[in-house]
This record gives structure tokens, sequence and C-alpha cells, in this order.
């Protein structure tokens, strides 16, 4: 369980790493668009060359990539054999009576598995190439012109990183609080449902408790070491935008021209 | 309300956020016929944190649960149509049960609002995926678009009994977490 919980981070010094965190997010929105103005199987092509082309910057192992696919498997095959199975257009390529397969049918199959995939690769390697603090970072300079309308960007994102920071914590003491009523006659993976509900509450319970002393710890942590809102405070982490930056914006953006022209 | 106390609430919510996010990994399929409708138990913090410290809190609870799983597992249609809709069934089910509960703070007020956020999700996120969620993953996913007559097949047959189990079983798991933390909430309005 862990290993969701600590995100996806791989830890490796590419270039792909040592982009703006928020580069990568505008990347990703910006290529969920392009995704969508892609129309023929060519410029599904063109794109996943990219897509390959940045997995093999981020210097990450395609195993990893590969594992974040898997447990969408069974979706993406339901989502292809829907298409081939239900377009009726095009050239007639297969009948076997119970099974019509038309080109267009195929085409399309192909081209919404591949823009899925596309899709689940760059999402995660945008959770692979950058720490979720690092996203929370990006976030909050990205919304800061919300403040000027009085929206608490601040503490959202300062609410956000202490829901990351303690999220293992947490997700240690619920298997603490697990082994702990175990020992005690819990069996919370066994038996009825009705039975593993009226574990949890056991579980539950507890957790609230601990996470409320623990929230009062450190936020007297905070208020020993002068935190006052957001007002005037500096950061110990920057985030630097470089002309590398720039490049990889500029170029998103050239070829989303070029895929909505042709 | 001072300063120090501000911090405080403002970390006890990313703390319950925290454990939304967690209960949300330990979900599981209700319905065989639609495995993707999934039950978790993180409208719990979301309750606890609305009784605590009102209504706001509860939707910044839900908000922050959904962004964390958005982060961290992210949604294959790149667009987060899943994570809208568990906001959207979240905000249904616990604003009622707050509005409810807050008018005596009583067991019986508990449970009547429990009983009055199941249905009023249920309904609403009938409509709502009708109008909006429904539309949204036919146009991701690039479905076939469905006829109305499909589409109310959907709702009443999957989405309609999701929804009703969903907000009974998190409705009796809450009277009894509720029950035995009655005191250590009223503890928290007063500190």
């Amino acid at each position: 369980m862990s290993s969701i919980l600590i995100g996806r981070y791989v830890p490796t010094d590419s270039q792909i790493h040592r982009l703006d965190p928020r580069t990568k997010l505008i990347f990703v929105m910006l290529f969920v668009i392009l995704t969508f103005l892609c129309e023929s199987l060519l410029e599904y092509g063109i794109l996943s060359v990219i897509t390959a082309f940045i997995i093999y910057k981020s210097e990450v192992s395609p195993i990893i990539f590969a594992k974040s696919v898997k447990p969408f498997w069974i979706i993406l095959v339901f989502v292809f054999l829907l298409h081939i199975l239900t377009t009726k257009e095009g050239d007639l390529l297969l009948n076997l009576g119970f099974i019509v397969i038309y080109q267009q049918g195929l085409e399309q199959g192909f081209e919404i598995l591949i823009r899925f995939l596309l899709l689940i690769l760059v999402t995660t390697l945008l959770t692979l190439s950058t720490t979720p603090v690092e996203i929370t970072d990006a976030l909050e300079t990205m919304f800061n012109p919300l403040k000027k309308i009085g929206f608490p960007v601040h503490e959202g994102a300062l609410m956000l990183s202490i829901a990351l920071r303690f999220i293992p914590t947490l997700a240690d003491e619920a298997d603490k609080v697990i082994k702990a009523q175990a020992s005690r006659g819990l069996e919370i993976d066994q038996g009825s449902y009705l039975k593993r509900m009226f574990g949890m509450v056991s579980i539950i319970i507890p957790l609230f408790i601990n996470s409320f002393k623990r929230a009062e710890e450190l936020s007297n942590a905070m208020e020993s070491r002068g935190y006052r809102g957001g007002i005037g405070r500096t950061r110990y982490r920057q985030l630097i935008w470089t002309n590398k930056d720039n490049m990889v914006i500029i170029t998103t953006i050239i070829f989303m021209v070029i895929f909505y022209i042709i | 309300m001072n300063r120090n106390k501000k911090t405080k609430k403002l970390v006890q919510l990313s703390m319950l956020s925290a454990i939304a996010y967690i209960l949300m990994l330990f979900s599981f399929s209700i319905l065989p016929s639609s495995p993707y409708l999934k039950v978790d138990f993180s409208e719990i913090p979301v309750l606890i944190a609305a009784f605590i410290f009102g209504p706001l809190g509860g939707i910044l609870v839900e908000l922050l649960k959904n962004i964390l799983d958005y982060m961290f597992r992210g949604e294959f249609t790149g667009f987060p149509v899943g994570h809208l809709a568990n906001f959207a069934a979240g905000i249904l089910f616990v604003l009622p049960v707050t509005y409810i509960f807050n008018r005596n703070r009583s067991i019986k007020s508990l449970i009547f609002g429990l009983a009055l956020g199941t249905l009023t999700m249920t309904v609403l996120m009938m409509v709502l995926n009708y109008l909006v969620f429904l539309p949204m993953y036919t146009y991701f996913l690039n479905y076939p678009t469905q006829n109305s007559k499909e589409l109310i097949d959907l709702l009443v047959k999957a989405i309609m009994p999701f929804n009703l189990i969903k907000g009974i079983l998190v409705s009796i798991v809450f009277v009894a977490i509720y029950s035995k933390l009655k005191k250590w909430i009223e503890l928290q309005i007063e500190k």
C-alpha cells in the first residue's frame, strides 16, 4: 500500500525532472487538449513519437511506465472492442457472422486506444518526475492572481502540503491500529461485509483522535516558529523559470497550432 | 477568531483530508454489473469536519480529498470527471446531514439527516449524471452517443442503487462512529 501513498516519484536527475513544475503542469493540460485535436492515425503517430521521446528523456525505466498502464488494461480493451464492434462505416474487413469489423471501426478503436495510452503515460510522467510538494508549489504560484478576489490560495496550498506530508504518517498509523486491533481479535479482511464494516469503526476512531493530537502539536510548532499566514512569507524552495521551460511551452503550442490546422 | 485558532483549524482540516484520502484507497465495488462504481468511507472525515467546523469545512475536506486523489492516481480520461462526480455526490450527501443535524444535534436528528442526505444524493446524482457526468464520459471516452432510453436505463440500474447503497453504508458506519465520538466532537468545537 505504501507504494501508492508516497506517490510514484522516481528520483533521477533528468532534464524532465529539472524542468519547472509549472511547465510540466501546463504541458500536461496542453497535451490533453492536443489529444483531442488529433483526428487521424498519422497525428496520433506523431504524438506517440513525442511521448516516447519525453519518456526516454525522463530516464525512468519503461517498466515503471508499463506498470502504470496495467490497472487500466481492462477498460482500454473494453473501449477498443466497443469501437471496433459498433462502428459500421468504411470498408468491410472481416465478417464472421457474429463479429463484423469495418475499417472505420478498426481505425477509431486504435485512435482511442492510443489516446488513452498517451494520456495515462503523460500524467504518469508528471507524477514520476515531479514530487507532490513541487506540484503544490506550482499550483500555489499559478493560482496566485486569484488572491486579488479574496480566494485563499496560500491557505489552500498549505493545507494541501500538510495533507501530503501526513498521508504516509497517518497511513502508517492506520496500519498500526489495524495490527493492534487484530491482536485483540478483530478480523478486517475476513468475514461478512457487515463485520468488516464495523471493523472499520474501530480503526477510524483512533485515527481521528491521533490525527487531532498531531494537528495540535503541529499548529503549536508553527505558531512558535512565527507562522502568521501567507503575508510576507518567504520560501525555502524557489521555483525558477528558465529558457528550457519557455522552449517546452512554445514547442507544445506550435504542435497544437499545426494539429489544429490539419 | 484569533490567529492561533485559525492555524489549528487549518492543520486539523488538512489532517481530515489526509484521512479521507487514505480511506478512499480502501474502496470496493458493490454492483457486479458496474465495477467502476466504488464505495468508500471517505465521507466520514468530511462529515466530522462539517460537524466541527461547519459546512464550509466539510466542503473543503471533500475538495482536498479529490485533489489529492487526482494528484496521486489521476484519471485516465485526463479530465477529472469521476472526481468531479465524487465531489458533487459528497457535497450533496454532507450538506443536508449537517443542516438537519445542526438544528438540535441529537442522534435522532443525525439519523434523519443521514436519511435525507442519502436521498438527496441519490436523486440529485441521477439528475447530474443524466445532464453532466454521463455526457462528459461519452465525450471523453468517445462513446457513440447514447439515446435517452439507454441513459435512463443506466441511471436506474447502476447509478441509483449505487448511491443509495453507498449512502446507507456510510450512514450506518457513521452512526456507529458518531455515538462513540460524540463527546470528543463537542470538545473539539469548544476548544
